[in-house]
């Protein structure tokens, strides 16, 4: 099954969304802010990423940027969350190299159509 | 005139007791010699009749009746054998044998009156002759003749009464040219009675005299004259006079009149052999003893000048040829003289004339001196028509009045008397624009009462007018009962009518460019916005005082000061003087910022447009409006506007956070205990997800309002399968549907193809137009029909429409007028019905037009809605952020 790194500071979001996921049978590794998200994806074996795009430490735009910049993270999907719900921020999500973006609070059946979409494009 | 005086006569006499052939003819030369020296009209009418009264003749019952030209009377002026008729007894117009004259200006014999309807009688039975008096081609009066016995008169008797006739006329015709020219003559003297032009005929008399004494000498005569022709009134008058028995200088000889007149008549030279045996002598020179005359014309081309005459008193002296030769030798030197003279005083005349227009004129131009200006009109006017009095009167357009403001000599002093139109005399000409005379104004029945208490005997009007417009009216006065107007005086009246006219209208004019200044002046007096006038040197010429007020400096510190100096700081001067520079060219209009005395700035609007003064630019006008106050509201509300923008997209953002935690433990929670088997509590949290769905919705419509308000909602336009996202949105939209028991019907071809505009403002518009066609629609159909249209304009872009139907319960035309507007469900009681944010409608309208397109709705309460929605295929690139309304 699938490996997802699942990057959000914010506690609930996170334990709601990971739990969501490991019940339609993923397996969900957590990161809290923008550093170790980058972190543990360089160090990890994942499939996918869903960042959260307002984060501490670095933002979920610098964040994407560096995984797309590494050779090692380069083919990695990241998919982009976010509660800002402006044209701007996708543009400018896809522009810091996401795959592709959904917003908060969840539709969990969109969320999963787009995640196994890249999936099924990586594989 | 002799040949008319003796008719032949043929016809045998027909009225017993006449004398013989010669007596006959003595008696009418009598009669001619009687008119001949008759020097009035009364004493001519008096002849004709004493002379017709004569035993030779054998007339016993004459009359001469004259037409009174204002009312068409005859009036007895003479006669004999009447001695019950006085004279000015009058004969109305058109009654009694003597009217037919009046009519056809030819004699008229009546054998029998008794037998005549219209006879007068003065005797009870006979005949009579009515013979007309005719002046140059107008019936004047009427020569009556009557017999006691019928049948009286024939064809001799015509012959002679129609010589008497002529007679009289002839003579008639000249006493009253004779009277109309003095009259004209008077008048010309009253008229140019300033004009100081005697000058240079004095110095011309010299020059004349000295012709005439050297050809006196030359001629070897006793004496000559030397008179000048007077144009204007057609008389000689004698300037040079050399021994001839009396100073003759200063006598006026009519054209015809005594030698002199003879060849001004005739333009030839004449030789009179015996002065006092020539029937062509004047009066006036009855007592000189002339015994032989030589007269010549004094010419300028073929143009009368002068004439000159020479006498002898020697009766043993005559005049030949060679004195013709000698005379002709002076006349060119006489005639050049005066020619000159002429010349010399008519251009002083005209020089004169024109001066004393511009000298009226400029008296004129001041309303104060209006009424004296007309005094002065009317007293001249009062003067030359030789009448008791009179008035002058201004037409006030505003009351429709007249109003008296020249009064003289009329028994009260009626200045400022107001007059109606048609009221008086004055009233009724200003009324009919036409003169007037009223020979009896008491038994005049349109009088005015306010001259009730007036010993006005006759009364002659006429209206003042310009080019056809009434600005006044004038009226004379005879307080004595013998005197009547007659055409004479209108013709006189006529000349000074137009000088007061002018003068009125002058001071109107007058009046009403001042009162056009002066309420420019008030006007920019009292003006909110600060007007200052500058010179093309751009020196302030002056200012009003909401200038001073919003610059700080006083008129006099502004005044000849160079504006932009003055109200500009460093940083302003450059574009004021600019707007400066192009103001004294057109008009320009701009915002910006000046400084005043105190050196605080102020924010103004501009307005700076060219003085143009006939055609030419005398410098420039600036108007500035002081817009701090609009800017600073206009501040406040865009910062409020922007907070409020704010405020909604932080508190939305802020509101999701939570809500997503909500949405998202309700749902997952729920997923779990419908895997234990817990389905009362499924229903719970089903509730508390549904609630928060429709929270979130609520929260998101707010937020995509406020963005869109802000100017922050961008279009995002992708390439899409239209039926691919037909699927996707049916499929959405499918449990909306479903939970009212309706059916969905999608009507779309095949080849619909692809749109490239924003994909999820579709998506959200026919959702929401799926989703209330749900919300109002109980076990009905609900259809959307997709096709493409062609496009509106030739060059517009193609369309796709989206008809979006239901059978649910429509709305009223009241309804719909609100539809699209934030916040507006059709009443307050379906939104907790229907459920709802209200902001739907408004959003989609928005996103309709953010992506080129429009919605239109058709609906009937109880018979369904229809939104149709046309989007233009290709979304027109537009720049971010400019979408607002």
């Amino acid at each position: 099954m699938a490996k997802i790194l699942l990057v959000e500071d914010n506690e609930m979001n996170r334990d709601m969304l990971s739990r969501r996921l490991i019940r339609k049978g993923y397996e969900v590794a957590m990161a809290v802010d923008g550093r170790e998200g980058v972190d543990m994806a360089r160090s990890g074996d994942y499939d996918i990423v869903l960042m959260d795009m307002s984060l501490p430490e670095i933002d979920g735009w610098e964040a994407t940027r560096r995984l797309k910049q590494a050779a090692e993270t380069k083919a990695l999907p990241i998919i982009a969350l976010t509660a800002h719900a402006m044209a701007g921020d996708r543009d400018k999500a896809l522009e810091a190299g996401c795959d592709d973006y959904d917003t908060k609070p969840i539709d969990l059946q969109r969320l999963l159509g787009k995640i196994e979409a890249l999936l099924g494009q990586s594989t | 005139m002799t040949e008319r005086a003796s008719p032949r006569l043929t016809s045998e006499r027909l009225i017993p007791g006449r004398g013989g052939l010669a007596r006959r003819q003595a008696a009418l030369l009598r009669l001619s010699t009687a008119i001949a020296a008759a020097h009035d009209e009364a004493a001519i009418y008096r002849s004709v009749v004493t002379g017709l009264h004569d035993e030779a003749l054998g007339y016993n019952f004459i009359g001469v009746f004259v037409v009174d030209e204002a009312t068409g009377d005859r009036v007895l002026k003479a006669s004999v054998g009447w001695p019950d008729v006085p004279v000015d007894w009058r004969v109305p117009f058109g009654k009694g044998l003597s009217a037919r004259v009046l009519e056809d200006g030819k004699l008229h014999y009546t054998a029998d009156v008794t037998r005549a309807s219209e006879y007068l009688p003065s005797l009870n039975s006979g005949s009579e002759v009515d013979v007309p008096l005719r002046v140059d081609d107008a019936t004047i009066g009427v020569l009556v003749v009557e017999s006691s016995e019928p049948n009286a008169f024939g064809t001799e008797d015509f012959e002679i009464l129609t010589a008497a006739a002529n007679q009289g006329s002839i003579a008639i015709g000249r006493i009253r040219l004779l009277t109309a020219e003095r009259r004209r003559a008077d008048e010309h003297k009253a008229l140019l009675d300033t004009m100081q032009d005697l000058v240079g005929e004095l110095e011309l008399s010299r020059v004349l005299q000295a012709v005439l004494e050297r050809a006196v000498s030359l001629l070897g005569v006793t004496g000559g004259e030397v008179a000048i022709y007077d144009e204007d009134r057609r008389e000689l008058v004698v300037v040079a006079s050399e021994n001839i028995g009396k100073n003759s200088t200063g006598t006026r000889l009519a054209l015809g009149e005594g030698a002199m007149g003879a060849v001004a008549e005739t333009l030839e030279p004449l030789i009179i052999p015996s002065y006092h045996e020539w029937l062509g002598q004047s009066g006036k020179y009855a007592d000189v003893t002339v015994h032989a005359v030589m007269a010549a014309p004094l010419l300028i081309g073929r143009r009368l000048v002068g004439a000159i005459a020479t006498v002898h008193s020697d009766p043993n002296r005559v005049f030949g040829p060679e004195d013709l030769r000698l005379v002709n030798l002076f006349a060119p030197q006489a005639a050049i003289a005066i020619e000159n003279a002429r010349l010399f005083t008519s251009e002083r005349q005209r020089a004169e004339e024109q001066r004393a227009l511009l000298a009226t004129m400029t008296d004129l131009s001041s309303e104060l001196e209006l009424p004296k200006a007309l005094q002065a009109v009317l007293e001249r006017a009062v003067t030359l028509l030789g009448v008791t009095g009179g008035e002058v009167a201004i037409f006030d357009d505003a009351t429709q009045e007249l109003e008296v403001v020249a009064s003289e000599h009329i028994g009260k002093d009626s200045t400022g008397t107001r007059l109606k139109m048609g009221e008086g005399a004055m009233g009724v000409v200003a009324q009919t624009l036409e003169p007037l005379i009223i020979p009896s104004y008491h038994e005049w029945l349109g009088q005015s009462e306010k001259y009730a208490d007036l010993l006005v005997h006759s009364v002659m009007a006429a209206p003042l007018l310009i080019g056809g417009r009434l600005v006044g009216a004038i009226a004379t006065v005879h307080s004595d009962p013998d005197r009547i107007f007659g055409s004479e005086d209108l013709r006189l009246l006529n000349l000074f009518a137009p000088q007061a006219a002018i003068a009125i209208e002058n001071a109107r004019l007058y009046t009403a460019a001042r009162q056009q200044r002066e309420y420019f002046e008030t006007l920019v007096e009292n003006s909110p916005v600060a007007i200052v006038t500058l010179d093309r040197e751009e020196r302030i010429v002056s200012c009003n005082p909401a200038f001073e007020r919003l610059f700080g400096y006083t008129k006099q510190e502004a005044v000849n000061s160079n504006l932009d100096a003055l109200i500009t700081t460093e940083a302003t001067r450059s574009e004021a003087k600019e707007y400066t520079r192009e103001a004294l060219d057109h008009p320009v209009h701009g915002i910006g910022r000046r400084s005043r005395k105190d050196g605080s700035l102020v924010d103004v609007e501009v307005l700076g447009v060219p003085v143009i003064v006939d055609g030419k630019r005398v410098g420039l006008m600036g108007l500035y409006y002081d817009i701090t106050e609009l800017l600073r509201a206009r501040q406040a509300a865009e910062d409020a506007n922007s907070a409020k923008s704010q405020f909604l997209a932080s508190m939305s953002h802020e509101l999701r956070t939570p809500l997503n935690a909500i949405i998202g433990y309700s749902e997952m929670v729920q997923e779990e205990v419908e895997d234990l088997g817990h389905d009362q509590l499924s229903d719970d949290l089903q509730k508390i997800h549904t609630a928060g769905k429709h929270l979130l919705s609520l929260i998101n419509n707010v937020l995509d309002l406020s963005k869109i308000e802000a100017g922050k909602m961008d279009v995002y336009a992708e390439p899409f399968e239209i039926g691919v996202m037909l699927d996707e949105v049916t499929a959405t939209a499918r449990p909306l549907i479903d939970t009212n028991h309706n059916d969905l019907v999608v009507r779309a071809p095949s080849d619909l193809g692809s749109m490239h505009t924003d994909l999820t403002k579709v998506r959200q518009i026919l959702l929401n137009l799926l989703s209330n066609a749900s919300k109002f629609t109980e076990r009905g159909t609900i259809t959307l029909e997709v096709s493409r249209k062609a496009p509106l304009t030739e060059d517009g872009p193609q369309l796709v429409s989206f008809e979006v139907s239901d059978t649910g319960i429509g709305m009223s035309p009241e309804q719909m007028d609100h539809l699209f507007e934030a916040f507006s469900q059709a009443e307050a009681s379906t939104t907790s019905k229907y459920g709802g944010t209200g902001l739907g409608l408004a959003i989609t309208k928005k996103f309709c037009q953010m992506m080129g397109g429009d919605i239109q709705v058709e609906s009937a309460s109880g018979r369904g809605s229809t939104f149709t929605i046309r989007l233009p295929a290709e979304v027109a690139p537009a720049p971010a952020g400019s979408i607002s309304d």
